[in-house]
């Protein structure tokens, strides 16, 4: 499904280029024609990481690419924790994780101060269900009831809990399945930074991470396979990535955020919840259950990491040019997705970070210093 | 025309200095394999030993499984390698035989022979992801809405078969597996019925046996030691096999007596965890189950090929 949407962002960007392209070669206050553009210098960049934002940044090195034909980006998306090692390996160029890397792992890598790390989208899940004749947003749901549904405590559809707070809908006697992640991802982490941030009990059971320790349920392997588990189990309910969901019709809750009104997840809702939030950086970067009234609760950053010493100046070069046309310009792209923009605040902290990798002693990126 | 005596005698030379080369060849392809057998073991183990040394042997008897608190053990994975496995030769186990006997020793549906022993080859050659494909879209509907139901109704008083059937879990995947390794339980039992002496046969039946008693009494008897060597490289295959079984086992981390509960094996816990495994210990558990499966696959191999090497004088049942 994602690939469809790629492709169609592909052809989009294939146009954008073409109509775009007599409007760059002139300043437009001067007229006059732009000798000192900042073109990146040819180079081919490896980057390995996380599967969540990967279609994405196949859809932005694509643009890119078409940009600035002499700069080759190659994305593998083996995951956060390939992405982490291997770049501590110093195998890519760029690593990407949903999480950014923790202190152990910056050890690892040289320590923090040699790490720069940004954030490059943001994303936010749903709760999508399979219930005959409860139609799509219908089902209510709170932090209360969705920790109880997967710690295991809320066990059929007709609990009093669930009704309480779904007047009018009636919900079927019927056993709850729930399905999860198998395989480690930025997803599971989000939605068990949630539940760990709304619920004690979840914090101490079972806690958050990529991979948990399950009380109920059924693991399916990638973000398709929950989709399609839940649309072939009557009954079932899973968190799922936003953009599956919308891409397969599926029906998904309404969540009640922090302000307590229930809210559909939608790619507005993660920007609203994200600009609640001013001061993320790479060790305070959880949104989720974010105050304000069209917050999305389970939303999240996905992050970039690059070292800020770089060896081969031409290459950096690119690279920081890149990602700097990656977090403003490339936005597009993750909100053809269903990703949602970065805010303002996290662009200007992504550009101040990029100023700060150096080749040699001397900066890489030479544009002007946000304010 | 024939050749002069010394050009034979060059021809002669070039020969062996072919031999010499070949031999060469074959010496250094038999070494590289070695050496990467040994490669592959110490690229296992050298992985595994922050966890090897955190949990020791405890590993084989813990429960958890929780990344998020470092805490590792293999018992829950072990236990259902174990359990699909067993379903799996359950069910394979008669009905291999059965088309085995029916291949090797039924002479009168013989133009049924070659089509079917066909089909059973097509069927080894379907891949793995091909089934599970199958089994999720078209076997877990199936199960959950009839069969399990069925199951739960009538053989309900039984653990077993008790809880709520969700299509997913041991049974699902121990019946994927059964699909799995016919295949592998005909060909080899039909090899090791067809080896049993024709004297035996005759003798047998000139004595006025019945086919069912000459088959039961006779045949049976003399290839079991090959038939179990069958069920051991079928067993093998089960043990091992991952994508499929990992699309319908559930893949949650839990011990229950049902057989619709959702479970998991070794294969499916490191396809699924090892993306994202960050840190030594956690890593390394996952080589650690590696290092465990490794261990039973050769235990369970080691003894097939003893068996049927024993039953057969020869490694032809090798496959």
């Amino acid at each position: 499904m994602k690939r469809v949407l790629v492709a169609l962002s592909m052809g989009a960007s294939v146009l954008l280029a073409a109509c775009g392209g007599s409007s760059v070669s002139t300043n437009p206050s001067t007229g006059a024609p732009v000798t000192s553009a900042p073109t990146p210098p040819a180079a081919q960049l490896i980057g390995t990481g996380a599967t969540f934002p990967a279609p994405f940044y196949d859809a932005a090195r694509f643009a890119y690419n078409q940009k600035f034909s002499q700069v080759t980006i190659n994305y593998n998306a083996l995951g956060s924790g390939a992405g982490i090692s291997q770049l501590t390996k110093k195998v890519v160029d760029f690593g990407a994780s949903d999480v950014p890397m923790s202190a152990t792992e910056l050890t690892a890598a040289g320590g923090s101060d040699n790490v720069v790390q940004i954030a490059s989208t943001l994303g936010t899940e749903s709760l999508a269900y399979n219930l005959s004749g409860v139609s799509n947003g219908q089902l209510k749901l709170t932090p209360k009831t969705i920790a109880g549904i997967f710690l295991g405590t809320i066990k059929n559809w007709n609990d009093p809990a669930l009704s309480a707070d779904n007047g009018g809908v009636s919900l079927p006697n019927q056993p709850i399945s729930v399905v999860h992640r198998s395989d480690g991802s930025g997803t599971t982490y989000i939605f068990t930074d949630y539940l760990s941030t709304v619920s004690a009990d979840w914090k101490t059971k079972v806690g958050k991470g990529k991979s948990v320790s399950w009380p109920v349920g059924q693991g399916a392997k990638g973000n398709e396979a929950v989709a399609t588990t839940i649309k072939q189990t009557p009954g079932a309910i899973g968190y799922v990535e936003l953009a599956y969901v919308i891409q397969t019709n599926m029906t998904q809750a309404s969540l009640q955020n922090h302000d307590g009104t229930f809210v559909i997840p939608s790619a507005g809702g993660a920007t609203a919840a994200a600009s609640q939030f001013l001061a993320i950086n790479p060790t305070q970067f959880s949104i989720v259950d974010a105050p304000g009234k069209n917050s999305a609760p389970i939303s999240g950053y996905s992050w970039l990491m690059l070292y800020k010493d770089q060896a081969e100046k031409t290459k950096g070069a690119a690279l920081v040019d890149f990602l700097d046309w990656l977090v403003t310009d490339g936005q597009q792209y993750a909100v053809n997705l269903h990703y949602a923009k970065l805010p303002a605040n996290l662009v200007k902290d992504d550009i101040i970070s990029l100023k700060t990798v150096t080749s040699g002693g001397s900066t890489l990126l030479n544009v002007p210093a946000p304010s | 025309m024939v050749p002069t005596p010394l050009v034979a005698a060059s021809r002669q030379r070039r020969l062996v200095s072919g031999d010499r080369v070949f031999r060469v060849i074959a010496y250094g392809a038999a070494g590289l394999v070695m050496l990467i057998a040994v490669i592959f073991i110490v690229a296992l183990v050298v992985p595994a030993l922050p966890a090897i040394t955190k949990f020791g042997l405890g590993f084989f008897v813990t429960r958890t499984w929780d990344p998020v608190r470092g805490e590792f053990g293999a018992l829950t994975p072990i236990y259902g390698t174990l359990v699909t496995s067993a379903i799996a030769l359950l069910i394979a186990f008669p009905i291999g035989l059965g088309a085995a006997l029916f291949l090797a020793e039924d002479a009168r549906l013989s133009l049924l022979r070659s089509p079917l022993s066909f089909l059973i080859e097509l069927l080894a050659g379907i891949p793995s992801v091909v089934i599970g494909l199958w089994a999720f879209f078209i076997l877990v509907p199936l199960m959950r809405d009839k069969v399990d139901p069925f199951l739960n109704h009538t053989l309900g008083f039984l653990p077993l078969f008790r809880g709520t059937p969700s299509g997913y879990g041991f049974l699902t995947a121990g019946l994927v597996l059964a699909i799995m390794v016919l295949p592998i339980m005909i060909a080899l039992s039909r090899d090791v019925i067809r080896a049993v002496p024709r004297e035996l046969r005759e003798a047998s039946l000139a004595l006025g046996a019945t086919n069912a008693e000459t088959i039961w009494s006779v045949i049976l008897p003399y290839a079991r030691v090959g038939i179990t060597g069958a069920i051991l490289l079928s067993l093998g295959r089960a043990l091992g096999e991952t994508i499929a079984v990992t699309m319908v086992i559930g893949n949650s981390v839990q011990i229950s007596a049902s057989l619709f509960a959702s479970g998991y094996t070794l294969p499916s816990v490191i396809a699924n965890e090892f993306t994202e495994a960050n840190g030594n210990v956690y890593l390394g558990s996952l080589f650690y189950l590696g290092v465990v499966l490794v261990l039973i696959t050769i235990v369970v191999n080691v003894l097939a090929r003893l068996l049927i090497w024993r039953f057969s004088g020869s490694s032809r049942a090798a496959v």
